[in-house]
């Protein structure tokens, strides 16, 4: 009886250990590759990855203590809104695939995951730059910002943030219309007609309680 | 012999359940106003196919389910925890059509979450959302919040006894009022009034920290009923990080703070007796264990020399830490920095309190402060009896509204619930780690799930594997609804397979 048991689990255990391959489990690899696909599309290696080269954000988040001080080059889609401070303001760029290439909204590929972007403290005037912010109806402008990044900013109550010392619009942003969908109105028909038809069943059957009682 | 439940008993329930369904159709009314008002017509079209979706169910089942009979007890536990299957399902419509999910079970997994006000999230892109679907996110974690079954009992239940029997199966045991559907109000009053004072203040520091008016107005409200429901949910992927704002934390911190405390708390002082708030066990276990819980975390940032300064320290310490214990899940700080930046001490400091959570009979989920204090009691009064002469009488009490001697009863309940918290913690963060995942990261998700909480160390995202997705739902739900209703479902399915006979439970309990 107790070797049944003990093969039970063995072969749970196993199926288990399997189980990853059946639903398509991407395990997240923080540090570790050799080369690093630059938002531009450009291969890079660790090293050209500080100082002067695209970091992406993913490699920051992973690697915090890594960059914590250090000048780097992010490029990323400027999302939500522009919070002005006296003569800085907050800026939020989010440089996964849903910001720099296609939003969902605007018709994009599922890619996996979404990043959640950085809060990049950036001077007034750089900020005036800034025509669009990405939202529902909206792609933000592309930017391009080289600063300090900081994992625990002193001056801003230990918030993981970039200062920026250059911030560049690579490209405008756009507002965009989302197509409509005859296949959502045709649900909306259908079901209409449905409850319509229920309600008015249920109506016969509530009078036809009351003729009883 | 367990009995085989009757047409009659489906009935009941398929009834009960059609109602939570309506009310849900009616709380879409408001995502699709929001919808339409910004001129979302894409988001509006969904919100009509899941607000005509709930009223057709509700429809079949008001013709198929007709009868006249009251919910019984057992019946009151099935629809409560059938109610949330059914609400999700249901819920999960406008958001798998919006095209933010992989998946039907992702939609799911997000609503499970903001029902049960946990938190956590497999929707992708939130930067680019509709102000509808986030209005629905919200909504749904605030009215969540009050129990779905409080919102169904406020508005369509009027008048029937079995109310109180499907009140107390959503895990609330608090009695405001003598009669239950007033006390489903009371709690509404207390939440709305919090509502428009939460958000106006909110609305203010938005607008001073450099919001526009409109959208600030929006994010106020969301973040008053992430924070209030105890949800965590927030407009934008960096959470309150994007809002880089002292106040905005700190408002949002004392809303999360009273939005754990027991309902009863706040009718008590409601009423007049603000002496209760320092008398109340459950705002004493509060007190002690965040103590406890800043005291080691302390310890952890002076170890690793993070988070240097008071401000720092409060606002990526103690915020996150209270957070965690109120099971909100709100943050102000990266998913990732838990496990590379907190460090060993203060990560499991975050564990520990997440793992106890908010008060019974609130919006929070976790073992709950009062059933820590009874077990703290219990186990002071087993101390004193060791040392105590044989002939002597121990008994220990309680404050919580009014003075409760703790006997054997109450203790074994209390005992039943903590462990099985702890057991769907363990099966949470095992699965974790069989799937390959880091096991402080894998118990430290499985922990925020099964309390409620919805903070992350980085496991939950839309490439987990299906069956953590699952189990997690479990976890969410199981927790919210405190296991016992749980329990009584599967007893119910068990029955129905294996039970014999037709008798009704109906008849059966009389």
């Amino acid at each position: 009886m107790r070797g049944v048991v003990v093969a039970a689990i063995i072969t749970v255990l196993a199926i288990f250990t399997q189980v990853p391959l059946l639903v398509g489990y991407v395990p997240v690899i923080w540090a570790g590759e050799e080369e690093w696909e630059a938002p531009s599309g450009e291969k890079v290696t660790i090293d050209q990855l500080i100082n002067g080269k695209h970091v992406v954000e993913e490699r920051i988040m992973g690697n915090m203590e890594y960059y914590d001080g250090k000048m780097i080059t992010i490029e990323g889609e400027v999302i939500g809104d522009i919070m002005y401070r006296g003569d800085y303001a907050w800026i939020t760029v989010n440089d996964d695939p849903y910001s720099l290439r296609k939003s969902l909204e605007e018709g994009g590929d599922f890619v996996g995951l979404s990043n959640q972007g950085i809060g990049v403290w950036v001077s007034r005037e750089a900020a005036k730059k800034i025509m669009t912010c990405g939202g529902y109806k909206n792609k933000g402008d592309i930017v391009s910002i080289t600063g300090e990044f900081h994992r625990a900013c002193h001056e801003h109550g230990g918030d993981t943030d970039i200062h920026a010392a250059n911030l560049e619009v690579i490209s405008s942003g756009y507002a965009f219309s989302h197509p409509f969908s005859y296949g959502k109105l045709l649900a909306v028909m259908v079901l209409s007609l449905i409850c319509i038809y229920l309600y008015y069943l249920r109506h016969q059957k509530i009078k036809k309680v009351i003729r009883e009682e | 012999m367990i009995l085989r439940p009757s047409r009659e008993d489906l009935k009941i329930i398929g009834w009960a359940i059609g109602r939570i369904i309506l009310g849900i159709a009616l709380i879409m009314l408001i995502p699709l106003v929001v919808s339409l008002a910004c001129s979302e017509w894409s988001a509006a079209l969904d919100f009509l196919v899941g607000i005509l979706a709930c009223v057709a169910f509700w429809l079949i089942v008001e013709n198929v389910c007709y009868v006249k009979k009251d919910l019984g007890w057992f019946h009151g536990l099935i629809v409560a925890s059938a109610g949330w299957i059914t609400a999700m399902l249901f819920g999960a419509i406008p958001h798998f059509l919006s095209g933010h999910f992989r998946s039907y079970l992702d939609a799911c997994f997000d609503l499970m979450s903001g029902y049960t006000t946990t938190g956590l999230y497999l929707l992708q892109d939130l930067d680019h959302v509709s102000h509808g679907l986030n209005m629905w996110r919200h909504l749904l974690t605030y009215a969540g919040g009050q129990g779905i079954i409080v919102i169904a009992l406020t508005f369509l239940f009027a008048g029937t006894a079995g109310a109180f029997k499907i009140y107390v199966s959503e895990g609330k045991e608090e009695r405001l009022l003598p009669n239950v559907i007033r006390t489903a109000r009371a709690i509404w009053m207390v939440s709305l009034t919090y509502l428009w004072v939460g958000s106006g203040f909110l609305w203010i520091a938005l607008t001073k920290e450099g919001m526009p008016l409109g959208r600030g107005f929006l994010h106020a409200v969301w973040l008053f009923m992430g924070s209030w429901s105890t949800g965590g949910f927030a407009p934008q992927a960096l959470n309150l990080l994007y809002y880089h704002s002292f106040w905005v934390e700190f408002i949002t911190l004392i809303i999360f703070v009273i939005g754990s405390f027991n309902f009863a708390l706040h009718y008590s002082v409601w009423m007049g007796d603000r002496k209760e708030i320092l008398r109340n066990v459950e705002v004493r276990s509060f007190a002690t264990t965040v103590l406890i819980g800043v005291f080691v975390l302390s310890l952890g940032f002076g170890k690793l020399g993070i988070y240097t300064t008071l401000p720092e320290f409060f606002r990526k310490g103690f915020y996150n830490l209270v957070s965690g214990h109120t099971t909100t899940g709100n943050s102000t700080i990266y998913s990732v920095s838990f496990l590379r930046e907190f460090g060993w001490l203060a990560m499991w400091a975050t564990v520990f309190c997440m793992a106890i959570g908010a008060s019974a009979c609130s919006t929070g989920g976790g073992f709950k402060g009062l059933r820590m204090g009874v077990i703290f009691r219990y186990l002071r009064g087993e101390v004193r009896r060791l040392v105590s002469p044989d002939a002597s009488v121990i008994t220990e009490k309680i404050h919580h509204i009014r003075d409760i001697w703790l006997n054997d009863a109450i203790v074994k309940g209390a005992m039943f619930i903590v462990i099985s918290y702890m057991v769907i913690y363990s099966l949470g963060a095992m699965l974790g780690i069989i799937y390959g995942y880091e096991p402080s990261v894998a118990i430290f998700d499985a922990i925020s799930a099964g309390s409620n909480t919805g903070l992350s160390a980085g496991l939950t995202s839309p490439l987990m594997p299906a069956l953590l997705k699952l189990f997690y739902i479990f976890e969410m739900w199981a927790g919210r609804l405190e296991f016992i209703s749980v329990f009584a479902l599967l007893g119910f399915a068990g029955a129905l397979v294996r039970g014999k006979g037709k008798r009704s439970i109906l008849r059966r309990r009389r």
